[in-house]
């Protein structure tokens, strides 16, 4: 009945290292194999004998440059978040170092140090696996007869340009995601208080000033690159801007739009006292949740964009087409296209999914002492699994939701302001591929459930007694 | 053995009970063959020295922990033989708890602590329990603080949060672990009233585990507890008395 009750903070910084690792692999591996997969096919255009390769090569190169950029960005949000989360929980620990003379300093290097070799070896990791695996693939569609059988020079010096920029990132994200290091007291170590809200709940009035200002001037272009683009495909151009604008702004505001929305959420789960609990704790943190959710913002928004961009353009081209055999010969190079690309953004999704599992294993770790309270006070298990299971779905629920919405928005945009003109003028509305919906309520499910198998475990096995241990 | 059902005017009690930790040839003895009970409306005191194993039978008395033999009984429920499914909601209706920490649930307000037993009993408190309630927090001097969060109270108001948690339901029997152990002397000296208030005001039965002779001298029977047997079993003494005898058991030993 003891159970395990360990709370340690090597517990903690394992858990923590461990995702770290593996979202530096994921990143690592899929720019590895992005620009491998490159090559293949600019040796393959250029065999057919369709051009001069290095001009394929770097336009295509330009491409899987962007795609890994929005990976590595991902990936580098979800490490800071990961070591933010690993400092709020070791508070004790890093105190009880300053109090026997460790400065501050000194605390935070370590950690950033850590992050450097976590990034070194998941980095290295993720080339190798990822190396292999398009060796292996090639070896196999090649023997299939799927592609010809042609001098591919998979090793290249350009390989090394993503794996050092996810040590980079990974690196940098240990050293901001370290910055709480710096407020942690002495004192800490010897307060019989509870450490509390560790988490940035400053007010921050230049950054939130700088989001608002962002997502109205993103906005303000937005609508131009729409009305332009009535009447030329240049909209596209202030629609883009627009977009990384307004959505650049949004993500440097989460903090002030995701805890509000998963508040929203969180009611929408009811009134029992595991869904309120579970609401409660995600906007005790707001930074720690939003920071948690916000990668899968990204992801699905991109995902989004793409689909509706390309459902929308055919809404727009359907009156103009009267031969339906060009119409469906149109659509099938367009939803090809989208599909590669989908899978291709959506990559920063699953590693934003990690992201967000890990987020919820650490969470659940850290209060176990607050969930041997609800046990004492007559929590059953199934009610701490319950709430466990309400607040991951919230999150799930909450970022892939808001990112459907965003992505439609955008997608839209972007049809709008490119084909309008073309269409011949008028706007249409949104179009969303029901697909689409399906693939994201079924992710949102597998991930909501998915994230909870691990921490739900953990924490059924807190014993009450826990709660009145005085340590 | 004994099987009878509870004792009229006992709360609680305990038959026989042994704990024993580790393994065969590792074994400790937390609690060697306790047999005591609980009046039912007296402030109970569960003295000793660390590792006396009061700690311990608190946490078998409460449903928290289980013996390795004997039995405990909380009113004529007998609870050694219960599972961790009706441990919990004997838990949650039957039994209050104070805790050392005070153990308030962070990300809730105060009236959310307060009504948090009911919340997990997925119900609302009937209106003569909302008028208990109020009473309560009236009594307490919470009523400008319902809407603060724990973090923002001090440690004497957060452990009389605690209080008002633990009485709402007016259980059968409260628990307190040590609950002046993090207050300075005012506020311990307030708590440790308030229970005892609650004992012989509104009869509300209480078990007491402290080292803290001054905290023990305000309740109404103190049981002595050492190496895992119970050594003494007086009625309400005074500080130094109860000082006298943690002395005299400190020497023996």
């Amino acid at each position: 009945m003891s159970g395990r009750t360990r709370r340690g903070s090597g517990d903690t910084g394992h858990a923590g290292r461990g995702a770290s690792l593996l979202v530096a692999a994921l990143a690592s591996a899929f720019g590895v194999v992005l620009l491998e997969i490159t090559n293949i096919l600019a040796t393959v255009i250029s065999g057919n004998g369709s051009g001069d390769i290095a001009a394929v090569r770097t336009s295509m190169s330009i491409v899987a440059f962007l795609f890994i950029a929005v990976a590595v960005y991902v990936s580098a949000i979800v490490t800071t978040n990961t070591v933010a989360t690993i400092i709020a929980g070791r508070t004790r620990t890093i105190a009880l170092m300053r109090l026997i003379g460790s400065s501050a300093r000194d605390q935070r290097r370590n950690l950033t140090r850590d992050g450097l070799t976590v990034g070194a070896v998941g980095a290295v990791i993720g080339a190798v696996v990822g190396t292999l695996l398009v060796q292996a693939g090639l070896a196999i569609t090649v023997a299939a007869g799927g592609l010809p059988d042609l001098s591919y020079a998979l090793l290249e010096p350009l390989l090394a340009v993503p794996v050092a920029v996810v040590v980079l990132s990974t690196w940098c994200a240990a050293w901001v995601g370290s910055r709480r290091v710096l407020s942690v007291s002495p004192m800490q170590a010897v307060g019989a208080a509870e450490e509390r809200t560790l988490d940035e709940a400053a007010r921050r009035p230049v950054r939130n000033a700088i989001a608002v200002l962002l997502i109205l001037a993103g906005l303000l272009f937005l609508a131009g690159g729409v009305a332009l683009g009535q009447v030329s495909e240049f909209g596209v151009l202030l629609g883009l801007v627009g977009g990384m604008l307004s959505f650049s702004g949004l993500v440097l505001g989460s903090h002030l739009i995701m805890p509000p929305l998963l508040g929203v959420v969180g009611r929408a789960l009811g009134g029992s006292a595991p869904a309120r609990l579970a609401a409660a704790n995600a906007q005790e943190h707001p930074e720690r949740s939003s920071r948690a959710t916000i990668g899968l913002v990204i992801g699905v928004t991109l995902i989004t964009m793409f689909a509706v961009a390309g459902a929308t353009f055919e809404r727009m081209m359907a009156p103009a087409m009267e031969d339906p055999a060009v119409r469906q010969a149109l659509g099938e190079t367009l939803s090809i296209s989208l599909a590669v690309i989908s899978v291709l953004v959506g990559f920063s999704a699953l590693i934003a999914a990690v992201g967000m599992v890990n987020n919820l294993a650490l969470s659940v770790l850290q209060r176990s002492r607050e969930i041997g309270l609800l046990r004492a006070l007559g929590f059953t298990g199934r009610q701490v699994r319950a709430m466990i299971l309400a607040e991951s779905l919230q999150m799930s629920v909450a970022a892939v939701g808001l990112g459907l919405a965003l992505g439609v928005f955008y997608g839209w945009a972007a049809a709008q302001s490119l084909f309008g003109a073309i269409a011949g003028g008028g706007l249409v509305a949104p179009a969303v591929p029901w697909l689409l919906v399906v693939l994201c309520l079924v992710g949102t499910l597998v991930l909501a459930i998915g994230a909870t198998i691990v921490p739900s475990r953990r924490a059924v096995l807190v014993s009450p007694v826990s709660a009145l241990a005085t340590a | 053995m004994e099987t009878t059902p509870a004792t009229p005017g006992l709360a609680a009690r305990v038959t026989a009970l042994t704990k024993t930790y580790g393994s065969a040839t590792t074994a400790v003895t937390a609690l060697d063959d306790v047999s005591i009970g609980i009046r039912r409306g007296q402030f109970t005191a569960i003295m000793g020295p660390s590792g006396s194993g009061k700690s311990t039978l608190m946490h078998i008395m409460a449903g928290l922990d289980t013996a390795s033999s004997g039995q405990a009984w909380l009113g004529d429920t007998e609870i050694s033989g219960l599972g961790d499914a009706d441990l919990t909601v004997l838990r949650r209706r039957r039994v209050g708890f104070i805790f050392q920490a005070f153990n308030l649930v962070p990300t809730l307000d105060i009236r959310g602590n307060i009504l948090l037993p009911f919340a997990l009993d997925g119900r609302r408190p009937s209106s003569t329990e909302n008028g208990w309630i109020d009473q309560l927090i009236e009594s307490l001097g919470l009523v400008d603080r319902l809407t603060h969060r724990p973090h923002e109270l001090s440690g004497g108001q957060q452990q009389r949060v605690a209080i008002a948690r633990a009485l709402a339901t007016r259980p059968e029997l409260v628990f307190a672990d040590e609950p002046t152990g993090n207050l300075d002397s005012r506020s311990s000296r307030e708590v440790l009233a308030l229970l005892k208030a609650a004992s012989t005001g509104y009869g509300q039965s209480i078990a007491m585990v402290t080292h803290d002779p001054i905290a023990a001298s305000y309740a109404d029977r103190i049981l002595f507890l050492a190496d895992g047997r119970v050594v003494e079993d007086r009625e309400r003494s005074s500080a130094e008395e109860i000082s006298r005898i943690m002395l005299g058991m400190e020497q023996r030993a």
